[in-house]
């Protein structure tokens, strides 16, 4: 009974909304996240005026406050979702305020990121928000700023970085080595044990987002492929970023699990654990008018 | 927080494990009045290990001129102020350890470099702690001092890194107590490289990992020392392994210098990482100083070091030698050896070595010899 109610909210504030993304914010904020359906091919462009007519879920955040090392300062308060389903995927539109694009890899910097968590099963009984327990897993979506800059053409090189860096040699660039043989690619596999070991963090990237499996605090995993997609893009105050992934199993049209997001704002050293979170919040998957 | 016995404290203290010691501990003696700053340790190590894109920067093994030197830029400094005053009560130590000193919501009191903090290593660093008067070169006394400081991972018994991952990617092995980072596991979190004191775990930004100094345990494992200990032109370095000082082996030259002769003292032990590569500390630097850098006792080691009898300048002598690791030592009459576990001779060092007179004048071509090529 309480359910129903609730869609009716949001299906009535959505029909009040006015066209255009900063105008379709209901007059009372829904309070779930519905995914609502969608008969053409997702928008997997953050921009794109689709998104404009889907009924936006403010998120707040809270510090992960729970397991060391914690985040004990507030940053990002809320984020912005939207969520279309086609019936066998889900996109979700995140949007947050954040002043300064952080995609660069270095030293004491951090990228801005964000993620979406969803329990492995569906159960009323949901596992802890944080990352899932030992017998219950959690699924969760990753996306970095410099994961993005390097789907879009950053390339793998000091350079890239430093334009003005002059390394003075690389031994698997010496001119006896045949370039792109084996054995030259080998060498340089060599002093990139992360890459010789395929950590999926290590790279070269097609995606910007990451697939990974959570069974606690400290335990995310990467999962066994990464079948979802993302594309980010700097927006007037911060980012836009739209995450595609497969329907969670056993979500039928008219059905609920759960859902949870992370932001990492990576110019106040936010990383790992060190992060603003929501907790779990209830998502629909609306049935098809 | 477990609570752990750190011998080099003289008391117990708090760690994020229980304490859980391998089955041997990988350590060093570096010998810091013999080292030239002649970075050939540096190279040795960056050639076989930090050649790749994205550790340009990386000095696993780096040599600074103290006491203004730092790689990467105030390293030392910038952690003892975080850390503010701290006492030692003779050898027991009573101020407060990097873990016991963490902020809420930390694991371990740390700081992070910025990419500039690592952009000049060893860089105008030879320059004197003061000014010298004139003729004062002469003068025979130190008006002003520096000395040079070698370092690798410290391999440490309570790793800040380790402490620090949130993810138990670094681990040291039980074999031989090296601490190493996953690199399978690793995301990135750069928590270790702020847990650090020494600054000795590094970001690979093309990886999007940390690495850090392995002490060469491929060499380790075949019972060879590390490339920066076989390649040191000063011979200021011995590698081994280390017993807890209540199992002191007086035949083991690691156990010989730090525990039976108390010559051989951890780097910053009060920070409470009970660090394994122990250092002869500097025979000309203000004590102050030096027990500051090195602990209590620093005095007792300069004294013996000035004052090496046979068997410490013997022992000192097999530094350098060889590249195997050498666990036992003695010595007969002018002779020092390096022996292997079963007592099999591996190196024979002569306590002096014989002095070749090369006279100015060539003889046999009737002209004056020159050192110039
Ligand atoms: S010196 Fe640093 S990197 Fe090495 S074991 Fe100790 S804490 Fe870890
Ligand atoms: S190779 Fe030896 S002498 Fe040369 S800088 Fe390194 S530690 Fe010092």
């Amino acid at each position: 009974m309480k359910s129903s109610r609730i869609v009716l909210v949001v299906s009535l504030t959505a029909a009040v909304g006015l066209p255009g993304c900063s105008q379709s914010q209901p007059i009372v904020a829904p309070v779930e996240v519905v995914v609502q359906p969608s008969t053409v091919e997702l928008p997997d462009d953050p921009l794109d005026a689709r998104w404009d007519s889907v009924v936006a879920f403010p998120a707040a955040l809270i510090p992960q406050d729970m397991v060391e090392p914690r985040q004990l300062r507030v940053s990002t308060r809320e984020v912005r979702v939207r969520a279309l389903s086609d019936g066998v995927r889900v996109a979700f539109r995140l949007e947050w305020s954040d002043a300064t694009r952080d995609d660069m890899p270095m030293p004491a910097a951090f990228t801005d990121a964000c993620a979406i968590q969803l329990p492995a099963a569906i159960s009323a009984d949901v596992p802890a928000p944080q990352m899932g327990e030992p017998d219950r897993s959690v699924e969760i979506t990753l996306w970095r700023a410099s994961w993005q800059a390097t789907v879009d053409g950053r390339g793998d090189t000091i350079q890239d970085i430093h334009p003005n860096a002059v390394p003075d040699h690389y031994p698997f660039e010496a001119a006896s080595l045949e370039s792109g043989s084996d054995i030259q690619r080998a060498m340089q596999q060599r002093y990139a044990p992360a890459r010789a070991l395929d950590n999926p963090m290590s790279g070269p990237r097609e995606q910007p987002v990451e697939d990974l499996i959570g069974h606690g605090p400290g335990t995310l995993a990467p999962a066994a492929t990464t079948s979802s997609t993302g594309r980010g893009k700097r927006v007037a105050d911060g980012w836009a970023v739209v995450v595609t992934r497969r329907l969670p199993e056993g979500l039928a049209s008219g059905k609920r699990t759960q859902v949870a997001f992370a932001i990492w704002e990576g110019g106040s050293e936010e990383v790992g654990a060190r992060k603003m979170r929501t907790g779990w919040a209830p998502l629909l998957l609306e049935v098809k008018p | 927080m477990a609570r752990v016995k750190n011998w080099q404290l003289g008391r117990e203290m708090s760690y994020w494990y229980p304490e859980s010691r391998p089955k041997k501990q990988f350590a060093a003696i570096f010998d810091t009045n013999k080292c030239i700053a002649c970075q050939t340790c540096t190279l040795a190590c960056k050639t076989t290990w930090t050649s790749g894109r994205g550790q340009e920067y990386m000095l696993w093994n780096n040599v600074e001129t103290k006491p203004y030197g730092f790689y990467p830029l105030g390293w030392d400094v910038k952690l003892l102020a975080e850390l503010g005053s701290q006492q030692w009560n003779g050898s027991v130590y009573e101020g407060r350890t990097v873990f016991e000193a963490a902020r809420p919501g930390e694991r371990a009191l740390g700081w992070r470099p910025g990419e500039q903090d690592y952009a000049h290593p060893n860089v105008g660093e030879d320059d004197c702690a003061g000014n010298i008067d004139k003729g004062a070169a002469f003068a025979g006394v130190h008006m002003a001092w520096f000395f040079y400081l070698a370092r690798i991972c410290n391999h440490c018994t309570y790793p800040a890194c380790l402490a620090s991952c949130p993810r138990g990617s670094i681990y040291k092995r039980p074999e031989d107590g090296i601490v190493v980072l996953d690199q399978s596991r690793c995301r990135g979190y750069q928590e270790c490289v702020k847990a650090c004191p020494y600054k000795k775990v590094f970001y690979n930004p093309m990886t999007g990992t940390s690495e850090k100094c392995i002490a060469c345990y491929p060499k380790i494992e075949k019972g060879l020392q590390p490339q920066c200990f076989v390649n040191c032109i000063g011979k200021i370095r011995l590698a081994g392994f280390i017993s807890q000082p209540e199992d002191a082996n007086p035949d083991n030259p690691i156990d010989y210098l730090v525990h039976v002769r108390k010559l051989a003292k951890p780097l910053f032990p009060q920070l409470g990482l009970e660090p394994n590569v122990y250092y002869l500390p500097p025979v000309h630097v203000p004590t102050q100083f030096s027990q500051q850098m090195f602990g209590p006792g620093v005095e007792h080691a300069v004294r013996e070091y000035m004052h090496a009898d046979a068997d410490l300048a013997g022992l000192l002598g097999l530094f350098g030698s060889t590249e195997q690791i050498v666990p036992r030592w003695k010595r007969t009459g002018d002779f020092v050896y390096g022996l292997a576990e079963d007592g099999t001779e591996l190196v024979k060092v002569p306590l002096r070595e014989p002095i070749h007179e090369r006279l100015a004048l060539d003889p046999k071509f009737d002209v004056m010899r020159t050192n110039c090529p």
